[in-house]
């Protein structure tokens, strides 16, 4: 009989089914190109990872071929409609928008990117910890996930903003501080089932201690899981600092990121700038589906593993 | 069971209470001075004043005598007195509490309502044109944010169309179900984002139940696909959707901060942004602890519901 | 979240300081008798049509703010705009109301008592005929209820109390009669000042209010008993949802009464038909409502009543203001069907400088040569054209511009402009004649430290470098632009502006106080708020409060003698002139860095609704002069 099963939530993958029965472990190198078989049978998954690498490429390599003056404000060149030189138009402060876009592209992917590496880091620690430790100590340490999980996230994104300068670091920090939690609550789960799991029992009859049990013994296992709520947290990443933004606590000028570039333009909607919108809006939105894309995929992918495990 | 409960019920009570020493830390920690910041910069002008502020509410003291001090208050049942709204936190509440509860109780009904037939579609349609349209609009709306979707509808519903007003009622309560129109456009904008998150999770769930043993078994006594559907899978898909409602106070509060404050609706969520804004802490704490109380005990029901209704987790 | 940081708060001025004997008040009933001529919102069309009476006006509120206290007698936590100007005023007439158009001078006709009249130290106090809603008279002992009520809790609660100031500088208040009132100050004070300044903080109580809960009281005649009776009424004014039925705050001498609040900040006021002022409301009903957010306010004007929610007097966010070369006249507006009229307040603007810093700054601050540098490098002309886009008057001085016609406070030195207009090259100038080393682009040090007239100066050491962090509010795009301006322009003259963006709470909370006095950290150079200082109701803009040593407003600590005895004269000469000495005087002397004034609102009106416009620049709102047309 199969456990009972959590949701495969969006950002979560399910939680494993119970073995059907102990068929040896297949070699990893054929697990992956498995994996990657499924991956790549998912065309939305495809379509995904192009569309986050021509992305990326806009971003970081844009630059170099496209210059703009980003840090000086420009008063004679605002508001300008897209036109010869300016293929997107300029903003309420002169910036060229599609110079703009770029530079706002590398904050906002690297602040989801880092918060999510740091989040999923931490949250795998932690979930790690207790989940494999069990009794009073996961008691403890999922006790205060609760109660930070209890704070909406905007609510305390709000009131530790308002403890830290507004830089990219510490968005960095914030997002990260409070995204941390639903991963390690995710990697406990793995790891009270992992725990009890037949190499775990003969790792620890051979004299293998704790800390090599979760790190070398949990930790991969639940791969799949991190990989795929990591995935996810990227984009949730970048939608809170969107909505960061809007509450006026995203990225001083003459910094911006994608979300401060939307919400200076929603204040001009009634002017119809719509060139200060729409291209940060789609920026955001197509990003944010590769990713979900993609993320799906893995989960796909992963459970296949499972499957054959 | 009982031994459960109660185990359960201590655990939620020392969670709350973690909940009020995190959020008071971290108060205490915003740079500042919060007798300035109340009193307006020219109450530097009178320093007694500054004194007197600091005095009355123990900043004088270290912060776990004004913690203790908070804590028993509120164990009396005061929730503070707002500092910048001349009110009791309680009665803010009592008038706010229940505006968001009716937008986001609507806008989670609506959702459900959509949700959960388009989640068990797109199961059963897996991977078909049908799945993938609803995916790609979900995930769209999923990634829009919530101010842009809102203040696009207004754009273009409100001002350009003129069916539907710009703002959400402004009187009472009563006002929204007699001005239900002007309500539609903020209940839509969270709707939206619900309605992709959840359709996605009944996605989920229902592909999960479809492919059990049981099913296989009904259809093989002769059961209809449709009859096997809405008699099983249908009813063990929803279970772990009623846990996650619990679990999803927080973050829709967080989205009906942003639909509030776009559509001018003073409900709780734009209440604590204000109280954020001018370092109102009684208003902060007090809307936090009923926030984290809601949550706690909404996952606790999660929970004990879904011990009750499915009886395998019970011996898990 | 909103344009601009919250101004909304008044700043206050109280005085300290006594002075000799003033003769008439010339200078007063000048301006007294100077009517509302001089426009604010120059090129406000009024509407064309026949007025009617009836019709219900809708007032957008500023976003974010909403009336939270309705007994006019403020503590600085309730001290606002909102509360003052927009919401209490309209119940409750101050004694004395200033702002005629843009001149914030003493409106005789819309005043409660005829003006004072002076003589030595006494000032004898007339009422008007007016009377309360109840049909008792507003009377002299209704002005000594307020005044017995400020001696004995002022200190505590009232908002604008300064130690030394209103009423601790008056020895004796007697109410000779029904309809007069005598003050003794402790000293003769210059007539303007004193009535601008001190009385303009009196607002008549109604008999009615002196109670408590167990029933009448005497805080009339015996100021013990006022503690008791400031107390329930304090009391009374906490219960928000009883406002709109009560029967103390029913009795109003103002030409409107509450006829329902509700507590997101709704107000509905109707006409007082026992208003006894000179204008009676024309309007069936008056509504303020509140907003969220600028956006949330503009949405509902551009979709012009959709749904029921009208606006007829409301304002443009600043950020779709439309370019205009004249600051009193508003560019094209976006919005059809409304008239745009830009609203400035009365007041200056600029960012204090710490005299007192424990930073290592304190000595470069203190040169007067330094700090003229540094205001050559400000370029307001450039910011008001730039990121205000017009809407902006420079600040001169420690007086406001305002009115650009018509009497006004402003010494005829200060009509002729920026004395500082932008001019890198005479900041380089003045650096390198005082002993420094300039490096344009890089840092400017001191090469010749020491006291004489061609050294840095004192407290200055060899190779101290030009370099000062200068945190300033977020929320206003103009300021920030601002700023950023001023550090690249600084550093054309090797001095290096960090610019540190903070909240607003907390900007004012490190550099709006004399750090010294308030016991607060020095560990700061400058600090930008972004709001400067409004002159209400501290009216007269004596130097008292800002500038004056040892004043826990003087924000950097500002100590100069000269300055001192200049604004002494201000507080006891009746002659204008002692004004324009002092702020001549101290214009020259730049004791903050002064920056452009900017648009406090750009006032948006409906096109049928007349008799909005001139705005008063001391902020308040008169809806009993408007009218629609058909």
């Amino acid at each position: 009989m199969t456990a009972t099963t959590v949701p495969s939530a969006p950002g979560t993958p399910g939680a494993p089914q119970g073995a059907p029965a102990a068929l040896p472990a297949t070699k990893p190198r054929g697990m992956f190109l498995r994996g990657l078989e499924v991956f790549l049978e998912n065309k939305l998954a495809v379509i995904g990872v192009i569309l986050l690498a021509a992305i990326f490429i806009f971003c970081f390599i844009g630059p170099f071929f496209y210059h703009t003056n980003q840090t000086t404000v420009n008063l004679a060149n605002e508001n300008l409609p897209p036109g010869p030189g300016m293929p997107l138009g300029t903003d309420q402060s002169g910036y060229d928008i599609l110079g703009r876009l770029m530079v706002g592209g590398q904050i906002s992917l690297e602040v989801g990117l880092a918060a999510a590496v740091i989040a999923t880091g931490l949250g795998t620690l932690w979930g790690a910890i207790a989940g494999y430790f069990g009794g009073v100590t996961d008691a403890i340490m999922m006790r205060l996930v609760d109660a930070l999980l209890a704070i909406p996230t905007l609510f305390l994104a709000l009131v530790v903003v308002s403890i830290f300068p507004p830089t990219e670091t510490e968005l960095i920090l914030v997002i990260a501080l409070t995204s941390w939690l639903t991963t390690s609550r995710l990697i406990r789960g793995e790891a009270l089932t992992l725990r009890v799991r037949d190499y775990v029992q003969a790792m620890r009859v051979m004299g293998g201690g704790s800390a090599r049990a979760v790190f070398r013994h949990i930790a991969p296992n639940a791969i799949g899981t991190i990989v795929v709520n990591a995935t996810f947290q990227v984009a949730d990443a970048i939608l809170l600092v969107v909505a960061l933004s809007y509450l006026g606590l995203g990225i001083r000028p003459p910094q911006t990121d994608w979300g401060g570039m939307l919400n200076a333009g929603i204040n001009s909607v009634y002017d119809g700038y719509w060139w200060q919108i729409f291209p940060a809006g789609i920026a955001i939105i197509l990003v944010v589906i590769a990713i979900n894309f993609i993320g799906d995929a893995l989960r796909d992918s992963f459970e296949v593993r499972l499957q054959r495990r | 069971m009982i031994g459960f409960l109660i185990r359960r019920l201590l655990q939620a009570a020392i969670v709350v209470l973690i909940v009020t020493v995190i959020v008071f830390i971290l108060l205490r920690s915003i740079p500042g001075n919060v007798a300035v910041a109340i009193l307006g910069p020219s109450a530097y002008r009178n320093p007694a004043t500054l004194a007197q502020f600091n005095a009355q509410y123990g900043f004088d003291k270290p912060w776990y005598s004004q913690y203790l001090l908070w804590l028993g208050h509120l164990l009396q049942g005061n929730l503070g007195f707002s500092w910048t709204l001349d009110q009791s936190v309680a009665s803010l509440l009592g008038q706010r509490l229940p505006k968001t509860i009716i937008l986001v109780g609507l806008s989670t009904l609506i959702a459900l309502i959509i949700a959960v037939p388009i989640g068990v579609w797109q199961a059963v349609r897996r991977n078909k044109p049908v799945d993938y349209t609803f995916t790609g609009l979900s995930f769209l709306f999923y990634a829009a944010p919530t101010f842009f979707v809102g203040t696009v509808l207004i754009l273009v519903f409100s001002v350009k169309l003129g069916w539907f007003g710009p703002e959400a009622p402004q009187g009472g309560i009563v006002s929204d179900f007699t001005d239900w129109r002007d309500l539609t456009l903020p209940v839509v904008t969270l709707a939206l984002v619900t309605i992709a998150l959840f359709s996605r999770y009944m996605r989920s769930s229902v592909l999960d139940n479809i492919t059990e043993d049981y099913v296989r078994t009904a259809r093989a006594k002769g059961a209809s696909r449709r009859r096997v559907l809405w008699r099983h899978v249908m009813r063990n898909s929803l279970i772990p959707i009623a846990t996650l409602l619990g679990l999803s106070i927080p973050g829709i509060l967080s989205g009906a901060l942003i639909t509030e404050s776009v559509f001018n609706y003073p409900g709780m969520g734009y209440l604590f942004y204000q109280s954020a804004q001018k370092q109102d802490y009684p208003t902060m704490l007090g809307f936090i602890i009923v926030v984290a109380i809601a949550t706690v005990v909404g996952s606790l029901v999660a929970d004990i519901l879904y011990a009750v209704l499915d009886p395998r987790v019970r011996y898990a | 979240m909103g344009e601009f940081p919250s101004t909304r708060r008044r700043r206050r001025a109280r005085g300290l300081f006594a002075a000799a004997c003033g003769a008439a008040a010339i200078a007063l009933t000048a301006a007294a008798c100077s009517s509302g001529g001089s426009s604010n919102g120059g090129a406000a069309a009024t509407p064309t049509g026949t007025p009617v009476t009836g019709g219900t006006a809708t007032f957008a509120l500023p976003p974010s703010t909403v009336p939270n206290y309705i007994f006019p007698f403020d503590s600085s936590t309730y001290f606002s705009v909102t509360n003052s100007e927009d919401f209490q005023y309209l119940l409750y007439r101050p004694l004395y109301w200033f702002g005629n158009g843009s001149s914030p001078t003493l409106n005789a006709s819309l005043s409660v008592a005829d003006p004072p009249v002076y003589s030595g130290n006494k000032v004898t106090i007339t009422m008007k005929d007016w009377k309360w809603s109840n049909g008792t008279p507003v009377t002299a002992q209704n002005v000594l209820f307020w005044i017995h009520m400020m001696q004995a809790v002022a200190s505590s609660d009232w908002g604008a109390f300064v130690p030394g100031g209103f009423p601790t500088n008056v020895s004796n208040v007697t109410a000779t009669s029904a309809t007069t009132l005598t003050m003794t100050m402790n000293k003769a004070y210059n007539e303007t000042w004193f009535t601008s300044n001190e009385l303009s903080q009196i607002t008549p109580m109604p008999e009615a209010w002196d109670r408590t809960a167990s029933g009448p009281s005497h805080c009339t005649t015996t100021v013990s008993d006022c503690a008791a009776v400031y107390s329930y009424l304090d009391g009374q004014s906490k219960q928000l949802s009883s406002w709109a039925g009560s029967p103390i705050w029913s009795i109003v001498d103002g030409p409107w009464r509450l006829s329902s609040f509700n507590s997101d900040g709704n107000s509905t006021f109707v006409p007082n038909k026992a208003y006894s002022g000179p204008v009676k409301a024309k309007l069936a009903q008056f509504q303020e409502v509140p907003f969220t957010t600028e956006s949330a306010e503009y949405n509902v004007l551009q979709a012009k009543g959709t749904g029921g929610s009208q606006i007829d007097v409301g304002y443009l966010p600043t950020i779709d203001a439309p370019p205009t070369s004249s600051p009193m006249v508003a560019g094209h507006n976006p919005v059809s069907g409304y008239n745009l009229s830009p609203l400035y307040t009365w007041g200056i603007n600029y960012f204090p400088l710490n005299y007192q810093s424990t930073t290592g700054n304190a000595g470069i601050v203190k040169q007067l040569y330094f700090r003229q540098a540094l205001q050559y490098l400000m370029n307001q002309a450039a910011v008001i054209k730039g990121p205000l886009k017009g809407y902006g008057l420079p600040t001169v001085g420690p007086v406001g511009t305002l009115p650009l016609s018509g009497v006004s406070y402003l010494s005829p030195t200060g009509k002729q402009g920026d004395p500082w207009p932008y001019n890198p090259t005479k900041a380089k100038s003045l650096l390198t004649a005082h002993g420094w080393n300039v490096v344009p682009g890089g840092t400017t040090t001191c090469t010749h430290p020491g006291t004489a007239a061609t050294d840095c100066g004192a407290g200055i050491k060899q190779g101290q470098a030009l370099s000062f962090t200068l945190p300033y509010a977020t929320g206003t795009t103009w300021i920030e632009q601002e700023m950023t301006q001023l550090q690249s322009n600084a550093a054309g003259a090797g001095i290096k502006l960090s610019l540190d963006p903070r909240p607003f709470n907390q900007v004012t909370a490190l550099a709006a106080g004399n750090c010294v006095v308030a016991h607060i950290s020095c560990n700061w150079d400058m600090g930008n708020w972004g709001g400067g200082w409004t002159f209400v109701p501290d009216y007269y803009p004596t130097g008292e409060t800002l500038f004056l040593s040892g004043s826990g407003a003087n924000s950097g600590g500002y100590t100069n003698a000269q300055n001192d005895s200049l604004i002494n004269a201000t507080l006891t000469s009746n002659s204008v002139q002692s004004l324009y000495n002092w702020q001549d005087y101290l214009a020259q002397q730049i004791p903050v860095i002064w920056q452009p004034n900017g648009v406090y609102q750009l006032t948006e009106v409906v096109d049928n609704l007349g008799g909005v416009t001139p705005q008063s620049t001391t902020l308040n709102i008169n809806p009993e002069n408007w009218f629609f047309t058909k």
